[in-house]
């Protein structure tokens, strides 16, 4: 109990330092901007029959830089923490309410921005994009949890991820996805990375933050279809554990290959497992592995000649899906809001719609010729064509490999976390008789030592 | 308080208390939570279905009280309508943004509840018996591959949704059928892309008349067209009007009234009776369509025929009355103003903001009034605006710089200069073509004149060229045909009729309309060869428009649209 109430002081602090962090006061501010374009548009109204006095406009502060390095500071403290109490401490209780913490501070307080996942985004396009300047935070979201990932596993989603904690509050009824399934529901997350990626790379949209089916709840607003959608994966996380995180999170699959190479990872046991089996429902999200067995010898042949098939398949596989995807590249490409305008500039040029939109009165209002605006949507549409078809090698690289990595017979002995899958959030702790021996020798030597 | 351990599972039993707390706390935030729901879902509806409907209804209370400026009951009701919207969305954003507040309180008070009463009725681990792991493990592979093969059928079938949806390729060149968007079409040049268009009618038993209708007040400006469109103005003494017709059956759709916006004083205009109060023709960008008359009034309509400005440029001061029509460059609607004697130094070039119609630059001329219009013609890689006045043909820039200028015309200029074969054709009434190259600086007279010719020259109708051949018709019928290379003439034909309307180019076919409403449809080559002969029934002033494959004709009081 003492130690747990270490942990309490360290969250106290971290409160202290969001306090500290407190930007503005609670008016809403952003409403003043909409009043000070009021008053630069239109002249104001007299008020000569009531009196009223028209208050003065006033632009709201912008938020320090000093604050985004508290949020950083706040970031790597709090992965710091979750890798001490998934590996060192092994306390379910004590990830919890870190978890419970930055749900509440990268997710109400911050509002849910910046976070590790749309940073992807961020990151991308300052590759592609030589003006446009990543954010020194939206590079440390990003790369922060990727490092302690490599190291620790996936502590991040354990307890920092405010995306994940809102899943796992949630989770009330845990039902088991087979395996098989979840792998294939996964390919999804491989899609939306890739298109993600694609997208910011060409300028043409944010989709994760887009289409972030959580941010609405932390912000307390949203359009209405993000927010059924994010009801929507809350009502089926309180069945299915983290849907979110397991079949669509595009960080969550650059997650998965760096846990594959972490240095230290979460084991279900303390020291050797006993195959006592106890572990083996703990885990709602099906990342524990079971022992395997041989391979009956009479599928053993068949299986390598399906693995020498599927190696075959492979580069087939990753050609036509490149091509596949890039025929639909001109569709992908209105995503970009200059591909957008020129659609709706020719449907007006062509006399097939008679009124314009915001976008289109402004571009009138610009007096750009439209044969520059189409050059300029060409130019778009072409980048997307070379991006689909790398998305499209991309995607069907992935599906190649897994169904070679589904023919491959691999040896397991033990109970053991799955490298990839484990979200370190410690449920399968206490199912283990060999840690609460651990934790009554570690209870008997803290006696001796008092 | 501790569980009570039964056997194999943690059971509280339903008499425990705290479970009893924790489950009854569950359901009552659940409901409560529900009921916000619900609630929020109904504001939500109320903003998107109830609050448009109010706030269209007041955008035509605006719309009528342009009509009623006076009516002080519609003032009222606008205003109360306008306050009654304004408090209702202030409210219901209050309450979302509240209920929010509510909803998120009672989720966290169920989830708690909730998790917590779980902890009650936890079940200790129970294996069952192992299963054939080596069957198990073969149907979890082949289950997995089938899977992840739905998974690519998945993705081929949003790809084929997406693959399948039309697309625009912007790489090719826009069509720029069904356009004629200013005095002579694109470019004020009189060609059309239109080649389908009929060469036989007849106004008389209606062959080939899709529509005719009466046009309210005279003017000899020309249709302009945009899609499904037509646009002229009409004006006399105390009404100046702009007309928008159905280009598909002839109906007239709205008419737009410009308001008098002389200054108080102004001397009364009083032009030619052959010029008349509209004798300029309309420019449109697409969206919104503009118009001047004699008076100097400039007015401004979007599509559905709503005022978006209008303005008074000042009492032209022109012989004849006011004529030159209107071009635009981008968002810059180009009024060529030119008025009184050189020395008076009235005349100047006017650039308005086209969304705005306030003047972004005006440039002093040096030149007595004119009737002609200008053009803006693409030269190189920049755009040049051409004007003809006496006794200059001047160039500008799109920021209204002077780029050249060659003294080589004269008269009451009506002719509106032309951009073919990489030359400017510019008449002098009576006189002499001029041809000019337009890629000299500042006085170009003894410089860039590739050549001029004194044959039979037109006093009004502007001319027309291919780029090899240039065509002109006079007055009084004398068509003629040149190179481009060196003004030599080809031939020359004496059509027997009067001429106002300017000829149009489509294709190898030359469109002549006569004041009597024939019209002449001329083979384009190096002889003289007549192909049709149309005759519409009704006097024509006007040069007549085309796109889509039809021809709208303004006759002295009509419209019509002639096709297949």
């Amino acid at each position: 109990m003492i130690r747990f109430g270490y942990i309490i002081i360290s969250i106290a602090f971290f409160l202290v330092v969001c306090g500290i962090a407190s930007p503005v006061p609670a008016t809403p501010v952003s409403r003043q901007p909409q009043v000070q374009a009021g008053f630069e548009r239109f002249p104001p109204p007299d008020f000569v029959e009531t009196g009223h006095v028209v208050p003065s406009p006033t632009t709201p502060h912008p938020r320090q830089n000093i604050y985004e390095y508290i949020d950083a500071l706040v970031l790597l403290a709090a992965l710091g923490l979750a890798s001490y109490l998934v590996l060192k401490k092994r306390s379910r209780r004590a990830i919890f309410v870190l978890m419970v913490f930055s749900l509440f501070y990268f997710g109400f307080w911050r509002k849910g921005c910046v976070c590790s996942i749309g940073a992807i985004q961020n990151i991308t396009l300052s590759v592609f994009d030589p003006d446009y300047a990543v954010p020194i935070v939206a590079a440390l979201f990003f790369l922060l949890p990727l490092v302690f990932t490599l190291f620790f596993g996936r502590t991040f989603c354990a307890a920092v991820c405010p995306l994940g904690a809102v899943q796992d509050l949630v989770l009330l009824r845990p039902v088991a996805v087979p395996n098989w399934l979840e792998s294939g529901l996964r390919l999804f997350a491989y899609a939306y990375l890739g298109a993600a990626v694609l997208l910011a790379a060409t300028g043409s949209a944010f989709i994760i933050c887009r289409y972030d089916p959580f941010v609405s709840f932390f912000r307390l607003s949203g359009s209405f279809n993000i927010l059924v959608l994010g009801a929507c994966f809350l009502l089926v996380g309180v069945f299915i554990g983290r849907p979110y995180c397991r079949f669509v999170c595009p960080y969550g699959v650059i997650l998965r290959q760096l846990s594959r190479l972490s240095r230290w990872r979460v084991a279900i046991t303390p020291d050797d497992c006993i195959k006592c089996r106890l572990c083996e429902d703990s885990c709602p999200f099906g990342a524990i592995k079971v022992p395997t067995t041989e391979w009956p010898p009479r599928d053993y042949d068949k299986s390598k000649k399906r693995l020498a098939f599927l190696i075959l398949l492979l580069p087939v596989l990753v050609l036509s899906a490149a091509w596949a995807v890039s025929t639909a590249s001109d569709s992908m490409s209105r995503t970009h809001a200059t591909v957008r305008l020129a659609d709706r500039i020719n449907l007006e040029e062509s006399g097939k719609v008679k009124e314009t939109t915001d976008a289109s009165s402004a571009f009138w209002a610009t007096g750009r010729e439209v044969k520059e605006l189409y050059a300029e949507a060409s130019n778009i549409q072409a980048a997307i064509k070379t991006g689909s078809w790398l998305l499209g090698g991309f995607l069907g690289l992935v599906i190649a490999l897994k169904l070679i990595v589904h023919s491959v017979r691999r040896t397991r002995i033990d109970y053991e976390a799955d490298k990839a899958g484990c979200l370190a959030c410690g449920r399968c702790f206490k199912y283990c008789p060999r840690e609460h021996v651990r934790l009554k020798e570690t209870k008997q030597t803290v006696g001796d030592t008092e | 308080m501790k569980p009570r351990v039964d056997g194999d599972s943690v059971d509280v039993g339903t008499a425990n208390q705290w479970y009893q707390a924790a489950l009854w706390s569950a359901i009552v935030a659940a409901a409560f939570s529900l009921i916000v729901v619900v609630l929020l879902v109904v504001n939500y509806l109320q903003i998107k279905v109830f609050d448009p409907v109010r706030a269209e209804r007041l955008e035509l209370l605006k719309l009528k009280i342009l009509d009623r400026p006076d009516d002080k009951q519609l003032l009222l009701q606008i205003r109360e309508l306008d306050l009654q919207i304004r408090q209702d969305r202030i409210r219901r954003q209050n309450f979302s943004y509240k209920g929010s507040f509510l909803l998120l309180g009672g989720l966290a008070v169920f989830v708690i509840s909730a998790k917590v009463a779980a902890t009650f009725k936890k079940k200790l681990p129970e294996p069952q018996a192992l299963p054939d792991r080596q069957k198990e493990q073969l149907r979890q592979a082949i289950r997995a591959r089938w899977t992840i093969t739905v998974g690519l059928a998945a993705l081929g079938a949003a790809v084929l949704f997406f693959a399948t949806r039309p697309v625009i390729d912007f790489s090719e060149e826009p069509p720029q059928k069904g356009i004629w968007p200013c005095f002579r079409g694109p470019g004020g040049l009189g060609i059309s892309a239109s080649t389908n268009v009929p060469a036989n009618w007849n106004g008389g038993t209606g062959e080939g008349i899709l529509w005719k209708s009466k046009v309210p007040l005279p003017g000899h400006n020309s249709p302009i067209v945009w899609g499904d469109r037509v646009f002229l103005s009409g004006a006399d003494a105390n009404e100046r009007q702009v007309y928008c017709f159905d280009a598909l059956a002839g109906k007239l759709l709205w008419t737009g009234n410009v308001p008098n916006l002389a200054a108080d004083g102004a001397e009364p205009v009083e032009p030619a009776e052959d010029t008349g109060f509209a004798a300029p023709t309309m420019v449109t960008d697409g969206r919104r369509v503009y118009a001047i008359f004699a008076t100097g009034d400039i007015g401004c309509f979007d599509f559905y025929g709503r005022t978006v400005w209008a303005r008074n440029l000042g009492t032209p001061d022109s012989a004849y009355g006011y004529a030159s029509s209107l071009a635009m460059y981008r968002d810059l609607l180009l009024i060529q103003y030119d008025q009184g004697a050189v020395e008076d130094e009235k005349s100047k070039l006017i650039a308005l903001n086209a969304f705005l119609g306030h003047t972004v630059w005006e440039t002093k001329r040096p030149v007595s009034n004119s009737w002609a219009s200008p053009i803006v013609a693409e030269i190189g890689n920049q755009h040049q605006i051409i004007t003809c006045g006496e006794p200059w043909v001047i160039a500008y820039g799109p920021n209204g710089a002077e780029l050249w200028r060659a003294k080589c015309v004269g008269g009451d200029i009506a002719p509106s200069p032309i951009y073919a074969g990489g030359l400017i054709f510019a008449i002098e009434p009576y006189t002499k073509l001029v041809a000019i190259r337009p890629d000299g600086r500042g006085d170009v007279t003894k410089t860039h004149i590739a050549w001029s010719i004194e044959e039979a020259i037109p006093d009004i109708c502007s001319p027309v060229s291919n780029g090899e051949l240039i065509f002109m018709l006079t007055t009084d019928g004398l068509l003629g045909c040149y190179k481009v290379t060196d003004g030599t003439k080809l031939w020359e034909e004496d059509l027997r009729e009067d001429f106002f309307a300017s000829p149009t180019l489509l294709g190898n076919r030359l469109y002549l309309l006569s004041q009597k409403g024939v019209m002449f449809i001329i083979e384009v080559g190096t002889e003289y060869k007549e192909l049709a002969r149309s005759e519409l029934g009704e006097d024509c002033h006007a040069s007549p428009a085309f796109a889509d494959g039809r021809i709208y004709i303004r006759g002295l009081k009509n419209l019509y649209c002639i096709g297949n």
